[in-house]
């Protein structure tokens, strides 16, 4: 059955159960074990202060109780020690919060400003828009990770909320052309000009036909540009420039146990292969929901 | 549809506890200590080709034996941790990667021995006065700077006024008292200082005052020199590509002579490449890309130590790690909690963090325990790791009602702990912080900032040399005379302190601490040249620093230039006079004794 049909089908439908299933069906295998992998990441990393089985990420085993530095995978140490005896898995748990986090304020401002400032313009256009846009495109032209370590260099004390809100500040731009780029597209379809035809007001039409027809392509974008800011963080902890230490951070922890690699290769490989395996998840999903987006739209 | 998200959930959750299951290594039990891994390490280490070689507990410091020679030509391609910006030594900020260039391009009028004496170079001796006021130098005869100009008393005496207004040599003079420099013959110098200094020979080792350049060219094209530089040394400026190579070819004219009368330097070029990384740049001696690299990281030498074919050599100098506390600022100004907080590092455990179990040797004072100005007794005195103590001496000051800090009684401590973005560093620091706020009295917050950032807070240039840290990582001491470095560390750390006290002002007192009868001991110390009285007092100062605890210590710092096979000659090379000089300190290589043989 093709991704069209089973779209049709959903719509034809109207039952909630029977949305599910289908869409289910719609996933292939990569996407169900992307869904299956962040809801782990997004559960570990919420609930880790309650889950019994993670530890505490900064606790030193090796001074308060003797095990050994850069240790292998053992029973109590899923995924060994770091060079100053931590627990690796722990670590990897919390720094998930970090990136999580990110990525989420990130995505979330993204959505709301970009996404309203971007449909506004793309709405009404004019000079609103032309400065907005010459905006944007300045603001686009610098290097992401240059402007980002600008910003956090200025900010001097760098806790998880000011990194959160330094990533994003800098990812409204990006919203803000792709919601504008939609917003044009959906305000010459047919029923906006009825809308406007039986003389709706601009902001009503504004609210209830464009914006609601930008949120998905936006929610598309969003998770691959959440990726984009995961490696960014990851870039900037390596950099010594994300969320102060000892907080856990993926970034942090490759940066950190690379001095140690020569002794025991794996600390940099889990936070890498999380922060991996996160990243193609998060793109995994956005490219089906883009792709079935687009067949929506298509039927529509 | 409940059941297939069951069935993939499921999937998952079983991969991931396989995957832990089987990486299990049976190691649920606290294992052998670091300490132990560290001495297995030093026993297999490379050898070095050592004529001389301290071993104190388990670090090493070598000195290979001069070699027969000579085995002319070749080329050595030195991997260096960072670039030289410019190689003006009056003028340009010079760290371990640029000396390593300097002193192959410059000479200077004295160097260090083995034995930590200021030894002649482009100087054969000098001598004071009485009260050490006035120092007569005579120079070496028959030295020609790289463009043909003789090197002469006049060349000496005409620096003087570059020097004076050096970003580098200027503060040195200053140091050094120095006020005056004549040609009094063709070949001698005179030395007037404002005030008497017995150490004033050990200035002259140094990079700011004693590494001789062309005055002339230095002032007619002074831009150009930092990149095109001419001195009377080994080898000469070929090609500068900066952030790339720095190539230096053999000066055929070079003065100097092994103890054979064979012409030095034995090899044609050496090529200089920046590769910060400290893997990379190991991993780049490992591979051949280059064929020698030097090291300021006890890491990197562990791992250097594993590694096959290669040869270290290791030094391990004065110079010590640890951190610093801004006395000038609460609750750092009292002593209960700098020395609370010290008696709570574990100077192990740092140790282990920063990769230098069996490399580094824990730090009790700015002596390493082969200087001949360490102290037993300082080390008896140093506050040891003691959570009881430290915990004790912290709660006193939590308690105490007129505590500096303006908190109430009873709440915790707060304290910035600062170093560079260093993975070892952070690693060290996250090890203080976990001792500290185990104790439950103190609040840390760990903060990083890139090296000029951190130096900048220290200076405190707008804060009335007050500075903006806390406690922040820092390094101190050197192998010259303890005067040259411990001298200005402690003069009054501001302007106004200085005025009200009638003595000289130092910007780079960092730790702010100002005692004036530590400081009245400084400076008795070089009015005397008898080392029982010299050591007595530098003892003494030790010993205040035990009780006041401006700053804490981790380990001392130790450096290492590695080698790959066939390249000798690296620590073993002599004075023109045929003393033994100090080796590889702070991994400075002296090129011009090293050769490459077969194998």
């Amino acid at each position: 059955m093709s991704e069209a049909a089973i779209i049709e089908r959903v719509l034809e439908s109207g039952s909630a159960d029977r949305d599910e299933e289908l869409l289910f069906a719609s996933m292939s295998w990569g996407v169900r074990l992307a869904v299956g992998w962040m809801f782990i990441v997004i559960f570990l990393a919420t609930f880790a202060a309650w889950i019994p089985f993670v530890r505490d990420p900064n606790y030193l085993f090796g001074l308060f109780e003797g095990y050994d530095n850069n240790a292998g995978p053992s029973r109590k140490f899923w995924l060994g020690t770091d060079s100053i005896a931590r627990d690796n898995f722990a670590r990897l748990v919390y720094g998930a919060r970090v990136s999580l986090t990110v990525g989420s304020v990130a995505v979330a401002c993204g959505l709301v400003v970009g996404g309203f400032l971007g449909s506004l313009v793309g709405f009404y256009r004019g000079k609103a828009e032309a400065i907005t846009m010459a905006l944007v495109d300045v603001v686009l032209a610098f290097p992401g990770l240059v402007l980002l370590l600008v910003m956090v260099s200025i900010t001097q004390k760098r806790s998880l909320f000011v990194i959160s809100l330094v990533v994003g500040l800098l990812s409204i731009p990006p919203y803000t052309r792709v919601a504008r780029a939609n917003a044009l597209s959906v305000t010459n379809r047919e029923y906006v000009e009825a809308a406007r035809a039986i003389g709706t007001r601009p902001m009503r039409i504004l609210v209830r036909e464009v914006i609601p027809n930008v949120i998905p392509s936006l929610i598309a974008y969003a998770l691959i540009a959440a990726a984009f800011i995961m490696v960014l963080e990851g870039s900037l902890a390596f950099l010594g420039l994300s969320v102060q230490p000892p907080t856990a951070t993926w970034g942090q922890m490759i940066f950190q146990a690379r001095s140690d690699m020569r002794l025991s290769v794996w600390p940099v490989v889990y936070p890498s292969a999380a922060l991996v395996f996160t990243v193609l998840s998060l793109n995994i999903i956005g490219d089906w929901l883009r792709q079935r987006n687009a067949t929506r739209s298509a039927a529509i | 549809m409940r059941r297939k998200w069951s069935k993939l959930l499921g999937l998952l959750l079983v991969f991931g506890l396989i995957a832990a299951a089987c990486g299990d290594s049976g190691g649920d039990d606290a294992t052998a200590t670091t300490a132990e891994q560290g001495a297995a390490e030093t026993t297999a280490a490379p050898t070095t080709a050592a004529a001389t070689s301290t071993t104190i507990s388990d670090a090493v410091t070598s000195t290979e034996a001069p070699v027969a020679g000579p085995s002319y030509g070749g080329r050595v391609t030195v991997g260096l941790e960072a670039e030289a910006p410019g190689l003006r030594p009056w003028e340009d900020a010079c760290s371990s990667p640029c000396r390593n260039m300097m002193v192959n391009i410059y000479d200077k009028l004295f160097e260090i021995s083995n034995t930590f004496e200021p030894v002649g170079w482009l100087a054969t001796d000098i001598a004071p006065n009485a009260d050490f006021t006035v120092w007569v130098m005579n120079l070496r005869e028959g030295v020609q700077f790289h463009n043909g100009k003789d090197f002469n008393a006049q060349t000496v005496a005409d620096m003087f006024p570059i020097q004076q207004t050096g970003a580098i040599s200027g503060g040195i003079l200053a140091a050094a008292g120095v006020v005056d420099i004549q040609a009094t013959g063709d070949f001698e110098v005179t030395y007037t200082l404002g005030a008497g200094n017995s150490a004033f020979p050990a200035h002259l080792t140094g990079r700011g005052l004693g590494t001789v350049f062309d005055p002339e060219l230095a002032l007619s094209d002074p831009d150009g020199y930092a990149q095109n530089p001419v001195g009377t040394g080994p080898f000469i400026m070929a090609n500068r590509d900066i952030d790339n190579e720095t190539l230096l070819v053999r000066n055929d004219n070079y003065w100097m002579t092994d103890e054979q009368g064979n012409s030095l330097p034995y090899l044609d070029e050496i090529a200089f490449r920046p590769i910060p990384d400290e893997g990379t740049r190991l991993s780049s001696l490992i591979s051949g890309t280059v064929n020698a690299m030097q090291t300021l990281r006890q890491g990197t030498i562990r791992d250097a130590r594993e590694a096959d074919g290669l040869t270290l050599f290791e030094f391990q100098g004065n110079n010590v790690g640890g951190g610093q506390f801004n006395t000038l600022v609460p609750p750092y100004d009292d002593k209960r909690v700098r020395k609370g907080l010290t008696h709570l590092n574990n100077q192990d455990a740092v140790i282990d963090a920063l990769g230098g179990t069996g490399i580094s040797l824990p730090g009790s004072q700015w002596f390493s325990p082969d200087s001949p100005w360490y102290s037993e007794a300082v080390a008896a005195a140093w506050p040891q790791f003691d959570i009881p103590a430290g915990t004790a001496l912290i709660q006193e000051y939590v308690d105490d009602p007129a505590r500096s800090d303006g908190k109430a009684v009873g709440e915790s401590i707060d304290v910035e702990l600062s170093c560079p973005p260093d993975p070892t560093l952070i690693a060290a620091m996250q090890v203080i912080e976990a001792v500290w706020t185990s104790t439950g009295l103190v609040n840390v917050e760990l903060t990083q900032f890139d090296q000029a950032t951190h130096i900048n807070m220290s200076l405190g240039v707008d804060t009335g040399f007050v500075g903006t840290h806390g406690a922040h990582c820092w390094r101190w001491s050197s192998d010259d005379d303890p005067s040259t470095f411990l001298n200005t560390a402690f003069a009054a750390p501001t302007p106004a302190i200085a005025e009200e006290f009638g003595v000289p002002f130092s910007a780079v007192n960092f730790p702010n601490y100002w005692d004036p009868e530590m400081f009245g001991w400084l400076v008795e110390a070089v009015k005397t040249d008898d080392f029982a009285e010299r050591y007595a007092l530098y003892e003494m100062v030790m010993m205040r620093f035990a009780d006041e605890v401006p700053v804490w210590y981790s380990g001392h710092t130790a450096t290492a230039i590695g080698v790959t096979e066939g390249i000798i000659g690296v620590s073993g090379w002599v004075t023109p006079d045929g003393v033994l000089g100090a080796g590889t300190p702070g991994a400075e290589g002296r090129w011009h004794f090293v050769q490459i043989t077969d194998g």
